[in-house]
């Protein structure tokens, strides 16, 4: 079989699902028998190449992470998203029920560990927020789903070694699903 | 006592006249998914889960409160009713907001095991994220409107086993709410008796005791039956 390669992306998320990924602990040996690792936040910030498997990480909260997952979705073949935050927004969603100027306000004036008089970071280098935080599925289409608050280690290592094998993986068969 | 023939799954059975198609599924061990029906309480086919097939009808019926009939056929498990068996899920997940991760009632909550049971890894429909209130004025319990899915199980206990009426229903579509009272907050309650029946009854994170942390709750909803079986026992 021919090597694959792998990317892992990390977007509005809390890098848990990622701490999960590497709880496979030794079989990530045998992932590395199967393809080559090409992004990854743990090894460097080029952006992402062509590729056969894209697992991302977390829900798009900004116009960076949005213009990151087309590009994602242009160089995948397969597009996983990876936990809950990418699937439902999970707690990076629990913004969407109020106004940004009123959740800014909140957190960066209002707090009580705030003097009132805190400015909220604005500088045109940052990324700047969407009104409503994304579940990946709803910009783009995402191949397979891995839910989960982490997801467990397990159940990646199920998803991945399925899908470098040319399988397809089926969480609702092997009764993997999981949310939170 | 009479009984009706009925074929449930290709299988003829014996029922008895006046139960439920969700009792006779019940009783020969046929599974079929609920939510708003609770043992002990009224039913209102609220849910929509436990639709089923009726041959020579060509509405889907709920099991729960469609009474068995002579020569009736069913059938609870085509891929038609699995098919509106995860719509009907996804469409609990996206109207409030279930977030498991920091829910109370993480791991041990039936719409989440339902979500399980019917295979959804996602929702394929778009989250409302409305903003919901959490009353949190009760000395023991909190209300979380942001995981209630309106089984209505609450008002039923409330009402029907405690006999307090604290609990309601306001308005429609959307904006539907339960309320305490006239729509107060549930800790200014003159209804309440604090029994925790409507906590015990509510099959998700939305109603809970103050003393539990995230994924702690263990409810008891059998109890609601167990209460309503005792309370009909004749003591001769
Ligand atoms: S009520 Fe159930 S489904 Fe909703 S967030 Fe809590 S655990 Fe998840
Ligand atoms: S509070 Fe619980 S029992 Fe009451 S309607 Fe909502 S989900 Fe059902
Ligand atoms: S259980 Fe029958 S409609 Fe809810």
């Amino acid at each position: 079989m021919e090597r694959k390669k792998l990317a892992t992306i990390w977007l509005g998320g809390c890098s848990g699902c990622h701490m999960s990924f590497l709880d496979i602990d030794e079989r990530i040996l045998e992932l590395a028998s199967l393809a080559d690792i090409v992004k990854s936040p743990v090894v460097d910030g080029k952006s992402l190449p062509p590729c056969d498997i894209a697992l991302v990480e977390g829900s798009v909260t900004s116009d960076e992470h949005r213009e990151e997952l087309f590009h994602i979705r242009k160089q995948a073949r397969i597009l996983v998203s990876l936990g809950d935050c990418a699937i439902t927004t999970n707690i990076t969603g629990m913004r969407n029920y109020f106004r940004t100027a009123d959740v800014m306000r909140n957190a960066y004036q209002d707090a009580a560990s705030n003097d009132r008089v805190g400015n909220y970071p604005d500088d045109p280098q940052l990324l700047k927020l969407n009104d409503k935080v994304y579940p990946l599925h709803e910009l783009v289409k995402v191949d397979y789903m891995i839910p989960g608050c982490p997801p467990h280690a397990d159940t990646i290592f199920y998803v991945l070694s399925a899908l470098l094998q040319d399988r397809e993986p089926d969480l609702d068969r092997v009764k993997k699903i999981k949310y939170g | 006592m009479d009984t009706l023939k009925m074929q449930i799954d290709g299988q003829w059975l014996d029922v008895t006249p006046g139960m439920t198609i969700l009792d006779a599924c019940r009783t020969h061990g046929i599974h079929i998914p609920t939510l708003c029906h609770l043992d002990g309480l009224s039913d209102v086919g609220a849910c929509r889960l436990c639709l089923v097939e009726i041959d020579g009808n060509h509405k889907l019926q709920p099991a729960c409160t469609t009474k068995v009939a002579d020569q009736l056929v069913v059938h609870t498990d085509t891929e038609k009713l699995r098919n509106y068996r995860r719509i009907t899920t996804e469409l609990f997940f996206a109207e409030r907001n279930h977030v498991c991760a920091v829910c109370i009632a993480n791991g041990h909550c039936e719409l989440q095991q339902l979500g399980y049971s019917v295979g959804m890894d996602h929702v394929r429909y778009p989250y409302l994220f409305p903003e919901c209130n959490v009353d949190a004025s009760h000395e023991k319990f909190v209300m979380d409107h942001n995981r209630c899915i309106m089984c209505t199980r609450c008002v039923r206990a409330c009402a029907e086993v405690e006999g307090a009426f604290n609990w309601d229903v306001m308005n429609r579509g959307f904006n539907v709410r339960i309320i305490s009272d006239f729509n107060t907050p549930w800790g200014e309650s003159t209804t309440c008796t604090s029994c925790g029946k409507c906590m015990h009854a509510c099959p998700t994170g939305a109603i809970w005791p103050k003393e539990y942390a995230q994924g702690q709750l263990k409810k008891n909803p059998g109890m609601i039956g167990e209460l309503m079986e005792k309370r009909n026992m004749k003591l001769t």
